[in-house]
């Protein structure tokens, strides 16, 4: 493999994902797949791509006390559960010669559906903006259902009291794609946390890759113990450009607007979703694959 | 249920000359490698098997040398899609018991051209004619938890997963027919070099120099070498193969550091 070309993918990649306020694996991965690196080996060695951009992005949210690590901590431990559940999952699917189908039907549906909801609240945000409308009141309130679960705990920095059960619910659901998709899931996690949970905006994003990074670093040592599918040269040069590209787009997203972001971000998660899917409908060039497993 | 194993290759064992082979004046073929240690180098381009030999030739028709250089040999797992529903879907694993690793000739001219179809079955020598290991009835084995078809050498399907294990091999340069891969340097000497790709398997390998007279086998010299890899990725693989968890968290440490770094140096700037 040339790597200076894993350098550069991994830069651009990290420019994306900092223009964007992202970690970018969901788009790593299919990069790495089209071009021909096994998708057990992508999902799994670009995790640690996902742990090197969270890392940087936890570091500055949390110089500005941005981080809500009480919140954190509880969704991470449900995280190490989910990924263990995953890994466990994947490798099974793997053996099973499956893990190709597990990775092509989780993009095609979860990105797909995340990414049609983000352009259509995007656009529709852009429409009213041209028609010169004004923003209608949003609903406010948070399900009923939140607070009719035990074990609740109070989260000063959120500004939640809440039961700890649908955050482990939800840490432990993003683990598991974790593992199965090599995402850092924040793209599941941070609307939900918005818009269900209604945490204190300015702490979403920060708190959001607190709990990315301990999942997705728990899924890699798990990944490269039962699976051995981590690629450290692999995942070194992906994430060495990375780190430097994430710096570049992150100073450039500022001079888009919110809603324009959204928007192209959103066409973006949903063309990786259709592309990855595609797999599943087009007819192969060769009917015929190795499987992984007794040779190694 | 495990069925045994076939015995490992050479799978034709030339039987001794009835002659003596210090009889002068006699067809036949000896050869020898420059190195019986190939140290492949994980890294960059693979390395290659040079193979030395003379013709001792005192008839007036000619002979041919087809050199066969075959890899250890090891279960292989496929699976092959089909499309339920619209869907293109894997199959459960197929298992073929052994396949060699490596698998490569080097002849004079093209093999079909020195030794008819049966000759060459017979020898297994050629892609077509190796031997990959199936059983007379299919049955299936539980390896990791998960359920494999072996495959029945009677199956009707039997040489379509045959010929797909052959390509992808192929594909991957681990399986290949030279006609072009021996060359004489002088008279009765002659020289064939066989590539090995960086993802050739390690351990001990077989050689077998044939030499064919009128479309049969006159002579035949056994070799054997072992093929180890070195360099800075074998190192990581065999390390990520040894002590896995370790390798793991080494990974997310020096991930953690590089982002932990890229924050610092930009934060100054």
């Amino acid at each position: 493999m040339n790597w200076p070309f894993l350098v550069i993918l991994g830069a651009v990649v990290g420019f994306v994902s900092g223009l964007f306020g992202i970690g970018g694996g969901f788009l790593m991965a299919p990069i790495l797949v089209f071009m021909g690196i096994p998708p057990t080996v992508a999902v799994a060695s670009q995790a640690s791509h996902v742990v090197a951009s969270s890392t940087s992005g936890v570091i500055s949210y949390s110089g500005q006390g941005l981080v809500d690590y009480r919140i954190g901590g509880i969704m991470a431990g449900g995280g190490a559960l989910g990924a263990l559940l995953g890994v466990e999952i994947f490798r099974y699917m793997r053996l099973l010669g499956q893990a190709d189908l597990v990775v092509a039907v989780s993009y095609l549906l979860f990105l797909g559906v995340i990414g049609s909801l983000m352009l259509k609240e995007s656009l529709t945000e852009i429409l009213r903006q041209r028609r010169g409308e004004t923003a209608p009141r949003k609903e406010r309130r948070r399900p009923m259902w939140l607070y009719g679960l035990p074990f609740r705990m109070r989260f000063p920095r959120s500004g939640l009291y809440i039961s700890v059960i649908p955050l482990i619910a939800l840490g432990g659901f993003v683990g598991i794609l974790s593992a199965i998709m090599g995402v850092g899931g924040g793209f599941i996690l941070i609307p939900v946390m918005l818009y269900v949970l209604r945490m204190r905006a300015s702490v979403v994003v920060g708190t959001s890759l607190f709990q990315i990074i301990i999942t997705t670093a728990i899924t890699t040592v798990l990944q490269a113990g039962r699976n051995q599918t981590v690629d450290i040269v692999l995942s070194s040069l992906l994430l060495f450009g990375g780190v430097v590209g994430a710096q570049y787009g992150a100073r450039l997203s500022g001079r888009f607007r919110a809603e324009s972001l959204r928007a192209a971000l959103g066409m973006i998660v949903l063309a990786v979703g259709v592309y990855m899917g595609l797999e599943l409908f087009v007819r192969p060039g060769d009917l015929f694959s190795l499987a992984p497993g007794v040779a190694g | 249920m495990m069925v045994p194993l076939p015995p490992p290759p050479p799978a034709y064992e030339a039987p001794a000359p009835e002659r003596s082979i210090a009889t002068q004046g006699d067809l036949r073929v000896a050869a020898a490698l420059t190195n019986a240690r190939v140290r492949v180098d994980s890294g960059f381009r693979g390395a290659s098997i040079v193979l030395y030999g003379a013709v001792f030739n005192p008839t007036d028709r000619p002979a041919d040398v087809v050199v066969v250089v075959r890899g250890p040999d090891a279960p292989v797992r496929l699976v092959r899609k089909s499309r339920n529903l619209g869907v293109w879907l894997n199959s459960r694993p197929v298992l073929f018991e052994g396949a060699p690793g490596f698998y490569m000739t080097a002849s004079t001219r093209s093999l079909g051209d020195i030794a008819d179809f049966g000759q060459l079955r017979r020898l297994g020598v050629g892609v077509d004619h190796l031997r990959i290991d199936a059983p007379e009835e299919s049955s299936t084995v539980t390896r990791y938890g998960v359920r494999d078809v072996v495959i029945s050498r009677l199956g009707e399907d039997y040489l379509d997963w045959r010929r797909a294990v052959i390509r992808l091999r192929e594909a991957a340069a681990l399986y290949n027919t030279d006609p072009e891969g021996v060359q004489f340097v002088d008279k009765g000497l002659f020289r064939a070099e066989v590539d090995l790709p960086t993802v050739a398997p390690t351990g001990q390998y077989f050689a077998e120099v044939w030499l064919f007279q009128d479309g049969a086998p006159v002579s035949v010299s056994n070799l054997t070498l072992t093929v180890e890899k070195v360099g800075l990725e074998r190192d990581i693989y065999e390390f990520a193969h040894r002590s896995p968890w370790l390798y793991g968290i080494l990974c997310v440490l020096l991930a953690a550091f590089t982002g932990w770094a890229a924050s610092r140096i930009f934060r100054r700037n």
